[in-house]
């Protein structure tokens, strides 16, 4: 089911009243739970069960870690399990094809059959957050839930469930006791965040979406200047599609009362990858940083140690994003991005005579550079656009300049957030304004298709 | 845990950065936005129809290119409830396929009439399952008017024809047959799709924005369409007007024996279990439910293409008809074959079909009866 959908928008007034008047019943979890299954079983019902099997598993992982008191081995177990499962729907097509490229190269005939399995959508995050209640668990940072429910509707909340925020045990959970207050503030903020998230991804994602596919599709169709355009269409298609999704999640979870965590903040206005990160999927940031970077040792045994974990962290996120050989480049080169804009931090010249948009451009740049492997259909793909902007010449790129002028509307908003005349985008009849024009544009302008979201896929 | 836990927890989120794209309002501001918004959806597609210029002449008939286009039936509909006496609706033999717009069925008729009584509301593809959602839906202006609803039996000449096959068959106007019951075994639309429809059937200003579409921006969304023709001003486009009527025949008017077709052999569905019969009986019963007069004219089919076997079951489907409109008391005309060569394939008659089946029908004694009944004024049953 997708946020931007009218089945969506019936799913929600049927589920939100009585949301509402369960909150102070018993049955609100179980409701909550409820809601959140069918919202995951309306692309395929059979994946349910794996999302079943994956919140019994982590569960009675910690179950049985108090009652043992073996938790490095439970611990293992649900580790185990929950990777399994991941490695298994989303990495199984990618290790065939590698070994029988090898098998190929050593001349032996025999081929080991695709597993033609489809992926799961959400498997990435759900597990991530399965996975995050164990381990604080086994860090004796969070107690050992009780409520079989409260944990399924913890894995399963169907705002995040599928494509973020990751939310973590800390924060999530224990916001699923009691009852979560709802104030008028709650709703129509909630309110606010949907319809940007709404108009983010229906009005700009898509929109932007048209002009990158065509390019990515083909990219031996397409000259320098359509090549370039089309990687900076793809950058902010996947920004808005992305922010846009979480936006939605954030705020329809607002309704109900309940927080998640901010998931982007204005990444392309980044100084620095490290500034970056700190910026895009925060969630996701965190989650790595938390378990895997500091794990690994983080910066506690001296520069080169810290450069290691920081460049194995960031090729395990490329990986996470998706199971082919131009994800994990995408990864090592924001991690190459991360080590040079940190040792250019710590020159005095660099961070003190370099000006601000400068260094915002420079990071632009070098982000959209690398999304040309996270969106190209393959490596050779990627190096194809790579060469032919240097080598292809001039020719007309043929963009509209409609969306050009709502990207440009939107960076200048960005930097005014981020300035000091930030008033004068809390000025009310600016705000409300710009509701309205949202609300005229998606309904004459906006496309009535309803595109998946990008980040459904990992 | 326990509640402290819980709170310490709950505030530990930050809340410092509210999102990442902030547009904040509060209630009362909301309240402004909503009264706005909903100030904005109603008035556009009237103050658009100032602005749009929409003047059909005589011989009007609907552009081709825009037979998908239902707000504008929905215009043009009570701009006919306005003006015409009676308003002819059906399909492509209606609208006129191989003629130009002065040589249709509602021409001849108003030449016979002596005055322009006679409407094309003609729409190609309009098969029995759109029709009653056009008049459902869109058609709504043409209450209490004179009708003459076309029935063209060539939408029962086989299971595909009747929306009865079970595998997905591509068909026309998806938009406008029901979307969840009763099912239609070949239609395969997402849920989602079928929810979108369903609001665009019942929200003018959805329906308004399909206009734009469809007339101005070749069928495409508007992102789409800036993305294929990238330095045309959306604002002119919108603005250039309504594409010209399509007066002459929009395929070339030859006999069906000019073509190269053969005789054929249709399996005709049983009319008791026919999707297509069901949903022009169901025209029928809205029609009459909103005060219309409703005549029925049925056929003619071009009897001649039709293979003996063929030919005997297309009878007992004709009687058929026949036997329930008499039943239900609505007139009918049940137009007997044209000469072969009078036929451009199996349904669609060439100008002079159009012609004789004009001077039949308005010779017809039920039909000069529905003519003569008052302007505008309806009984609740059609009698014939």
């Amino acid at each position: 089911m997708l946020f931007h959908t009218w089945i969506f928008v019936l799913f929600f007034l049927v589920f939100y009243p009585v949301h509402v008047l369960l909150r102070r019943t018993p049955y609100m979890l179980p409701w909550l739970l409820l809601a959140s299954y069918v919202f995951y079983a309306w692309w395929n019902p059979l994946y349910l069960t794996l999302l079943v099997y994956a919140t019994v598993v982590n569960y009675y992982a910690v179950v049985l870690m108090e009652k043992t008191g073996r938790r490095k081995l439970w611990l293992a177990v649900s580790v185990v399990v929950s990777l399994g499962l991941l490695g298994f729907f989303k990495y199984a097509g990618f290790v065939t094809d590698n070994l029988n490229f090898l098998l190929a190269h050593l001349g032996t005939s025999y081929r080991i059959p695709a597993p033609g399995i489809l992926l799961p959508v959400g498997i990435s995050f759900f597990t991530f957050q399965g996975m995050s209640y164990t381990i604080d668990y086994y860090r004796r940072q969070v107690p050992r839930e009780h409520s079989l429910i409260r944990f399924a509707t913890y894995k399963a909340f169907f705002p995040q469930l599928v494509a973020g925020p990751v939310e973590r045990s800390t924060t999530l959970l224990p916001q699923l006791y009691g009852v979560p207050p709802i104030t008028r503030r709650d709703i129509t903020d909630g309110l606010s965040m949907f319809v940007v998230g709404l108009f983010k991804k229906a009005a700009l994602a898509d929109y932007l979406a048209l002009y990158a596919d065509k390019v990515f599709n083909a990219p031996d169709q397409f000259k320098a200047p359509a090549l370039l355009l089309g990687i900076f269409a793809f950058g902010w298609q996947i920004y808005f599609d992305f922010s846009g999704y979480t936006d939605m999640a954030r705020g329809v979870a607002q309704m109900m009362g309940i927080r998640l965590r901010l998931n982007f903040n204005n990444p392309y206005l980044a100084t620095d990858l490290g500034d970056f990160w700190r910026r895009w999927h925060i969630s996701l940031s965190t989650w790595f940083r938390d378990y895997v970077y500091i794990p690994l040792g983080g910066n506690r045994s001296g520069q080169f140690n810290t450069y290691k974990n920081m460049i194995l962290t960031m090729v395990i996120s490329g990986l996470w994003h998706g199971a082919a050989w131009t994800f994990v480049i995408w990864g090592a080169l924001h991690a190459a991005g991360r080590v040079v804009t940190r040792e250019l931090e710590r020159a005095g010249f660099y961070r003190e005579k370099v000006p601000k948009l400068a260094k915002q451009m420079g990071v632009f740049a070098f982000v959209s550079f690398a999304w040309i492997f996270f969106r190209a259909r393959s490596l050779h793909d990627a190096w194809l656009i790579i060469t032919r902007i240097f080598t292809s010449g001039w020719a007309d790129p043929a963009f509209p300049m409609l969306a050009l002028i709502l990207v440009l509307a939107v960076w200048l908003y960005e930097h005014l957030y981020e300035s000091q005349h930030k008033w004068v985008l809390t000025f009310a009849p600016a705000r409300v304004s710009m509701v309205v024009l949202m609300a005229v544009y998606l309904t004459i302008f906006a496309g009535s298709g309803s595109q998946p979201f990008i980040y459904f896929q990992f | 845990m326990n509640e402290a836990t819980v709170a310490e927890h709950t505030h530990a989120i930050p809340e410092a950065i509210f999102a990442s794209h902030e547009v904040r309002l509060a209630g009362q501001q909301w309240i402004v936005a909503a009264a706005l918004i909903v100030l904005a959806f109603a008035s556009m597609p009237s103050m658009w129809q100032e602005v749009e210029k929409f003047l059909p002449g005589p011989d009007y008939r609907t552009p081709y290119a825009l037979s998908n286009d239902y707000w504008l039936f929905s215009r043009y509909s009570r701009w006919a409830a306005s003006r015409a006496d009676t308003l002819v609706i059906g399909d492509s033999v209606i609208w006129g396929q191989y003629v130009g717009k002065d040589q249709t069925l509602p021409h001849y008729l108003n030449q016979l009439a002596g005055q322009d009584r006679f409407v094309n509301m003609g729409v190609d593809g309009l098969h029995p399952a759109a029709l009653a959602g056009l008049i459902k839906h869109y058609g709504r202006p043409i209450s209490g008017r004179k009708v003459i609803v076309y029935c063209n039996l060539l939408w029962m000449s086989s299971k595909r024809h009747d929306l009865q096959v079970e595998k997905e068959t591509p068909f026309n106007h998806p938009a406008l047959v029901p979307q969840f019951f009763p099912r239609i075994p070949c239609y395969r639309a997402p849920w989602s799709q079928r929810v979108d429809i369903v609001f665009h059937q019942n929200v003018p200003l959805l329906g308004w924005t399909d206009h734009l579409r469809v007339a101005y921006f070749d069928q495409m969304s508007i992102p789409a369409w800036t993305t294929k023709s990238p330095y045309q001003s959306v604002s002119k486009t919108a603005l250039r007007g309504l594409p010209p009527p399509d007066d002459g025949p929009h395929q070339e008017p030859i006999p069906w024996t000019e073509r190269g077709m053969e005789k054929q052999d249709f399996p005709w569905v049983e009319l008791d279990s026919s999707f297509q019969w069901g949903s022009f009986r169901k025209a029928l019963e809205t029609l009459q439910a909103r005060g219309n007069r409703v005549f029925v004219v049925v056929g003619p089919f071009n009897e001649h293409m039709l293979q003996p076997a063929s030919l005997e079951a297309y009878a007992r489907l004709r009687e058929g008809v026949a036997g329930w409109l008499r039943e239900h008391g609505i007139a009918y005309y049940m137009a007997p074959a044209l000469p072969s060569k009078h036929y451009a394939d199996a349904s669609h008659p060439l100008s002079e079909g159009y012609a004789a089946l004009a001077k039949e029908l308005y010779a017809d004694p039920a039909f000069a009866r529905f003519d003569a009944d008052e302007r505008g004024i309806a009984s609740p049953k059609g009698g014939a």
